[in-house]
């Protein structure tokens, strides 16, 4: 049974904003079409239906408005206050002879504020710091010759600047690469790579249940490029590839068993 | 192949349709869609998986057995291959088996010594079922040279 367009819309959990998005359609007009104020363009019907996954025959032509939503209005183009309405207007104030506009006045500069205390963040994030370099917090303030507490937000900023390059240089000797599953496809790229140096032919079994022969010329993380026998080249998706093995020229191929 | 791969390879056929657009158009839980075809471990439940069977227009169970071989089970049955220097048997979608000592495995590819092709690289995405499994207390994938670390 067909529904109004602002009831499927609410039902799928989107704004207006979003559905207007998702259809390539106006806000405005989507928000006269929920209002009833016009019939939905059969033109639109279909972007709507496809925004909202669900068929053209779910949403009703002409909404019913939303109860308890008042009419919808256009809104007044606000005019910019000053502006001068155009020559010829109602107003019918005579144009300027100096069609330059007017400069305004200067604002008044208001006085730099005095940066405020240090952040808690600032301070867990030094005392953090701290603790990895093994320094104390007594030794920093007997060097800066104040508590820490003491310092704004801006001198908090400076210290942290220079205490952070310190970490860097601390860690760089024991610190290890993250082992990311991104990363971790060495031994493939090994066993490519010596293909590769080492000319082997490779032998690919296809999804599609093709095969493909030649020589390894260039892999990256998601295809290999292969060159046949016959010189052609041809780049083939990982996802494309069931399996392979090194082919030796001589000899058949064997197949794994069906 | 995974729940999760699986899911992936159905959007593609969709017109790769993102996981918002299913969110949006199922009642799924915000993030739970993602969930499911992203993590390594099996994430959903029946309910869910019968929502989403509905969305592609699938048969549920097609959807459902997925979930009892996720990505983390391969890897813990590779591990368990390698350290007790054991055969394994990979079925592919393909319809094909393959059955060899695993020599090497990482986030993409396992590295199988068989006896009739020798080393053979077979895809991850294109294992289905394997067997032996390994048991949830075998060792968990994980350190310098085992390819998939933990990540959930």
């Amino acid at each position: 049974m067909a529904e109004n367009l602002w009831a499927l819309r609410e039902k799928k959990k989107l704004s207006v904003a979003a559905l207007a998005n998702r259809s390539g359609l106006p806000i405005g007009l989507i928000m006269e079409y929920e209002s009833g104020l016009r019939s939905i363009d059969p033109r639109h019907l279909g972007r709507l239906a496809r925004a909202l996954y669900v068929e053209e025959t779910d949403i009703t032509l002409q909404s019913d408005p939303r109860p308890g939503s008042g009419p919808l209005e256009r809104q007044p183009r606000r005019e910019a206050p000053g502006r001068v309405p155009a020559e010829g207007s109602a107003a019918g104030r005579p144009p300027s002879a100096d069609p330059r506009p007017r400069a305004r006045p200067p604002r008044p500069r208001a006085e730099p504020k005095p940066p405020g205390p240090a952040r808690p963040s600032q301070i867990v994030h030094l005392e953090n710091m701290l603790k990895r370099l093994g320094r104390s917090k007594e030794d920093l303030e007997a060097e800066l010759g104040r508590p820490i507490a003491e310092l704004d937000r801006v001198a908090m900023s400076e210290l942290l600047k220079t205490v952070q390059p310190q970490i860097g240089q601390s860690d760089s000797a024991t610190r290890r690469r993250a082992h990311l599953p991104e990363s971790v496809d060495e031994h493939e790229a090994r066993y490519l790579t010596a293909a590769q140096e080492g000319g082997d032919r490779l032998h690919f079994t296809l999804f599609d249940g093709s095969y493909l022969n030649g020589q390894v010329i260039g892999f990256g993380p998601f295809n290999i490029t292969v060159r046949q026998a016959d010189g052609t080249e041809i780049s083939v998706n990982k996802l494309a590839v069931v399996h392979y093995r090194r082919d030796p020229a001589a000899g058949a191929p064997k197949e794994p068993s069906a | 192949m995974s729940l999760g791969d699986y899911l992936r390879i159905l959007r593609a056929r969709r017109g790769g349709i993102t996981p918002w657009d299913i969110e949006a158009a199922t009642d799924l839980p915000k993030g739970l869609y993602r969930q499911i075809e992203q993590r390594y471990r099996a994430v959903g439940d029946d309910e869910s998986i019968q929502v989403l069977a509905d969305f592609f227009d699938v048969p549920f169970e097609e959807l459902r057995w997925r979930l009892d071989w996720p990505r983390k089970a391969l890897s813990r049955a590779l591990v368990a291959g390698r350290e007790a220097d054991a055969s394994i048997t990979l079925f592919l979608s393909t319809g094909q088996t393959v059955t060899g000592r695993v020599v090497w495995w990482d986030l993409g590819a396992v590295g199988l010594e068989t006896l009739e092709a020798g080393l053979l690289v077979v895809q991850r995405h294109a294992v289905e079922r394997w067997d032996p499994r390994a048991t949830e207390n075998s060792p968990a994938p994980g350190g310098p040279d085992a390819g998939e670390p933990e990540l959930d």
